[in-house]
């Protein structure tokens, strides 16, 4: 919400929101779960597991679910044939700021039902890891690899988890999070002078080849890089 | 529903050419087994900045003489942030942000976004004004489609179709800009309508173009869809099965040259797409040749529901009537002063939304385009604003397709993709 | 008479300094830069730095309707190595900033650079962590051309004043011209404080405290020291 005590053109021209207090709808379900196949399937199915669920925007149906589980019940989705959804759009996560949890959003669609479902995991800002589902959806590689990039979100089991848009060496931080300024946390010049000290020779190496390679990310380096501040082996 | 399967009049069987000859390609390699020499794999870097790599994308691949052993792409090159800017713009400043994201086909974006926004506010818009975002969305289809083509053909040598490509295409800016006043970055809606509407005489012009480009699109299918050298470079290259598709992420016109009935505008219907009579191109063979005539073929189509479009085009105003999401005009807000305290609190404060989130998905000219927005009670900016893009999507595919290809063919490969870096890095 | 005045440009008001006018171009070199600079300005040959909207731009002024071969220019040169004129079109990232910087390095002698579009002039509207806030922070720029996207008559204006600048050159003058620090090969062109001040009170954005303002605020940062020498 924008600030009240701002009013006119200085009302417009100031930060990214983050309010102080969890919106009233952040818990308890509502709407009909009947109405969607899926998700009266979830509650079924897993009902610890799975938090709340709502419809957004008219006929969306969200569900959230225990971060823990999350590869579970995912799995089950993707192959349990009423179901069946075999498309992932996209995964991303949403930052909310004032130090509240990060939430990871899985956008689904299965072409065998026509059926669309939004699966949300909440993360806290001292836990941010949840298994990769590159395993089952080849399609969440990148859009994985984006939200670590941007958020610092680490996926355990991503076969490939570097930054992708961020240059590797990238130290000020993760920048889609609300603490981030929107200019960076570096002055110009000092951004400038680390953008043309990288090594283009560097791209004629092979370790680029490396690439894809399985490897594991130790949440020691995931924290670290989320801080920023941390040096990084580039 | 129509039929939705296409005669492919072309490249039906793998053998056989345009007119039913064997397909003898001057560039298929000779079936001589290569001696072992105990050579060593070779590093190549190509990009950032290459001519076809389609912008500012850099592949890295490690080759055995001429064959590609491994593909490894990256990006980010292109990074403009816009997804934190948006973060600090309101639901209408937005828009000007998307059509610099894919600058190949803006008004798609344009649409796509307020039409997220406004399934987030639950604002129905105008009858007249879903035909003209169809209109745009279609005509733009073709714009997005063109440059592909261009571009590509000069990827496997032919320099003509670009040139035929963008004749049509400074026809499109013709049109964009009597309708907007800019060639490209169109920014041409808002949340609940348009900038403005149509301008006297565009139908006019719009129609003139429909009357003629078809014969232009002819001249192109003539250049390249029996060209034994085109058939040469595209057929049977960068194949991917249907299965493999769906779970790598295609979408669009990649998905369907893959085999799979899936198109945004038949599954998900927007706009009462499921009202107009159109076929959506399946293409059976997933490879470069199968992407390129469904895309030719998606053309002929977009003409087709342009025509239906406009002969659907109802009156009345293109703007919602609601005061609170609509500028009220320019005279109301010089002399009657509630519209001018509406038209105050609008332009300084914005559009409250509810609170919630939002994933709406239409069908782009380079695949599923989702827009994900996420706001807060009475928020004026989104809390977050989110685009699933479809080439960023597509483009990871490549280290699969071009695996096992010569080096020329992970060019095609590329250029057949139909990527958009501005979208791919945001 | 000479071969000066079968040129355009001959005959013109430098040449009255006479053949052996002193401090002013004689008339001999007078001659061979009408000479040279016609045959520079006929045929200069652009190596197309394309990332963004602009690079379509650019490709519409390339085709049929604008056809920029009327000005000698058809041959796009993606090899910087034959390139006479570096053509920037649209956003630079910081992480493409080292590239543009190599390519402008690997551009021969004599070489002119055109910023196409605000993003690329002064950053535009993307006044953010991850966006270069004008190429002429890296390379020196000879003409910058507005708009966003300029039209294709925008960047035929610009090539042309290119021209127009090439036309008033002269051997006499050459090494001023196009003396280039060979220090500042891979470095930033603009210094520390033009460069922070890129990102002043009139900023686009909101208003934000800088964490650090210089390389001195940041020597606490380990990595920052290999980096800078």
């Amino acid at each position: 919400m924008a600030d009240k005590t701002k009013s006119g053109l200085d009302a417009v021209d100031e930060g990214p929101i983050s309010s102080e207090a969890p919106p009233a709808s952040a818990t308890g379900s509502s709407g009909d779960p009947n109405q969607h196949a899926s998700v009266a399937a979830l509650l079924a199915t897993f009902g610890s597991a799975v938090h709340r669920h709502r419809i957004a925007a008219g006929d969306q149906f969200v569900v959230w679910i225990d971060a823990a589980r999350s590869h579970e019940v995912l799995t089950w989705l993707k192959n349990d044939p009423a179901h069946a959804y075999d498309m992932m759009s996209d995964v991303t996560a949403v930052d909310y700021g004032s130090g509240r949890p990060l939430e990871v959003v899985y956008q689904m669609f299965s072409t065998t039902h026509k059926r669309e479902l939004r699966i949300r995991c909440t993360l806290p800002l001292d836990g941010l890891e949840i298994d990769s589902v590159c395993d089952l959806w080849k399609s969440a590689n990148w859009v994985e690899r984006e939200v670590f990039d941007m958020f610092g979100i680490s996926f355990r089991g991503h076969p490939d988890l570097r930054r992708i848009l961020m240059p590797d060496d990238y130290a000020e931080g993760h920048p889609l999070r609300k603490d981030f300024p929107l200019r960076g946390r570096f002055s110009r010049a000092e951004q400038t002078r680390r953008a043309l000290a990288q090594d283009v020779e560097r791209f004629y190496l092979a370790e680029d080849l490396t690439h894809g390679m399985p490897q594991e990310v130790a949440p020691a380096q995931a924290a670290m890089l989320a801080d920023g501040s941390g040096k990084e082996d580039s | 529903m129509a039929t939705r399967t296409v005669e492919l009049s072309v490249g039906q069987s793998r053998e056989m050419g345009a007119e039913g000859r064997g397909a003898r390609s001057p560039i298929a390699p000779f079936d001589i087994p290569e001696p072992e020499f105990g050579t060593e794999h070779m590093l190549i870097n190509i990009g950032p900045q290459h001519p076809a790599t389609h912008g500012v994308l850099r592949l890295v691949c490690e080759l055995d003489g001429e064959t590609v052993k491994k593909v490894v792409p990256h990006i980010g090159y292109l990074h403009s942030s816009f997804e934190k800017l948006g973060e600090y713009r309101t639901w209408n400043q937005i828009v000007p942000l998307t059509d610099r994201m894919d600058y190949l086909a803006p008004l798609i974006y344009n649409c796509a976004y307020v039409m997220s926004v406004e399934k987030l506010m639950g604002i129905e818009v105008t009858e007249r004004c879903k035909v003209v975002r169809v209109m745009l969305m279609e005509l733009d289809r073709i714009f997005g489609h063109l440059l592909w083509l261009g571009t590509t053909a000069i990827d496997v040598g032919a320099f003509t179709p670009f040139l035929y490509a963008f004749q049509e295409r400074e026809r499109i800016y013709k049109l964009h800009e009597s309708l907007t006043g800019a060639r490209i970055t169109t920014s041409a809606t808002r949340v609940g309508g348009m900038m403005a509407d149509l301008p006297e005489g565009w139908l006019d012009s719009l129609l003139a173009f429909l009357d003629t480009f078809p014969k232009t699109l002819g001249e192109i299918h003539h250049l390249l869809t029996a060209n034994q050298i085109h058939i040469g470079r595209t057929q049977g290259v960068g194949v991917i099965g249907a299965a493999d598709a769906i779970n790598y992420g295609f979408t669009g016109p990649n998905l369907r040259a893959a085999g799979v009935d899936y198109d945004v505008r038949k599954d998900r219907p927007y706009y009462d797409y499921e009202t107009y009579d159109f076929e959506v191109p399946v293409g059976e063979h997933g490879d470069c040749y199968d992407r390129y005539l469904c895309r030719m073929e998606e053309m002929e189509q977009s003409v087709s529901l342009l025509r239906q479009a406009m002969a659907r085009l109802p009156g009345g105003p293109i703007n919602v009537s609601d005061t609170r999401i609509s500028l009220p005009s320019k005279t109301d807000a010089m002399s009657d002063m509630e519209s001018m305290i509406h038209h105050f609190k609008l332009i300084t404060e914005g559009i409250p939304a509810p609170e919630g989130d939002c994933y709406m998905a239409i069908e782009a000219s380079k695949g599923e385009l989702g827009m994900y927005v996420v706001a807060e009670e009475g928020d004026t900016k989104p809390v977050r604003w989110r685009v699933r893009p479809p080439s960023f999507v597509n483009l990871s595919v490549i280290p699969k397709l071009a695996e096992g290809h010569l080096v020329s063919d992970l060019i095609m490969i590329n250029a057949s993709l139909d990527i958009v870096l501005g979208e791919i890095d945001r | 008479m000479g071969l000066g005045d079968m040129l355009p440009g001959g005959g013109d008001s430098k040449t009255t300094g006479g053949m052996f006018g002193a401090g002013s171009p004689t008339f001999l070199t007078s001659k061979v830069d009408a000479l040279i600079n016609w045959g520079r300005l006929n045929s200069l040959w652009p190596m197309p730095f394309g990332t963004a909207c602009c690079a379509i731009e650019m490709m519409a002024s390339a085709a049929s309707n604008y056809d920029l071969a009327r000005f000698g220019m058809e041959r796009m040169s993606f090899s910087p190595r034959q390139a006479d004129v570096l053509i920037c079109a649209g956003r630079v990232p910081y992480k493409l900033a080292p590239v543009l910087r190599r390519i402008w390095d690997q551009m021969p002698q004599p070489k002119w650079c055109i910023s196409m579009g605000a993003c690329a002039s002064s950053g535009g509207v993307f006044d953010v962590y991850s966006m270069v806030q004008g190429i002429d922070t890296i390379i020196p720029v000879d003409v910058y051309i507005p708009g966003c996207p300029p039209r294709p008559e925008g960047l035929i204006y610009g090539l042309m004043m290119i021209q127009e600048k090439i036309r008033e050159e002269s051997l006499s003058k050459h090494f001023e011209h196009r003396a280039e620090d060979a220090a500042l090969v891979g470095r930033p062109r603009a210094n520390e404080a033009e460069v922070v001040g890129l990102t002043g009170p009139f900023g686009n954005s909101t208003q934000q405290e800088q964490l650090s303002t210089g390389a001195g605020a940041l020597a606490d940062a380990t990595a920052t020291d290999d980096l800078l020498s």
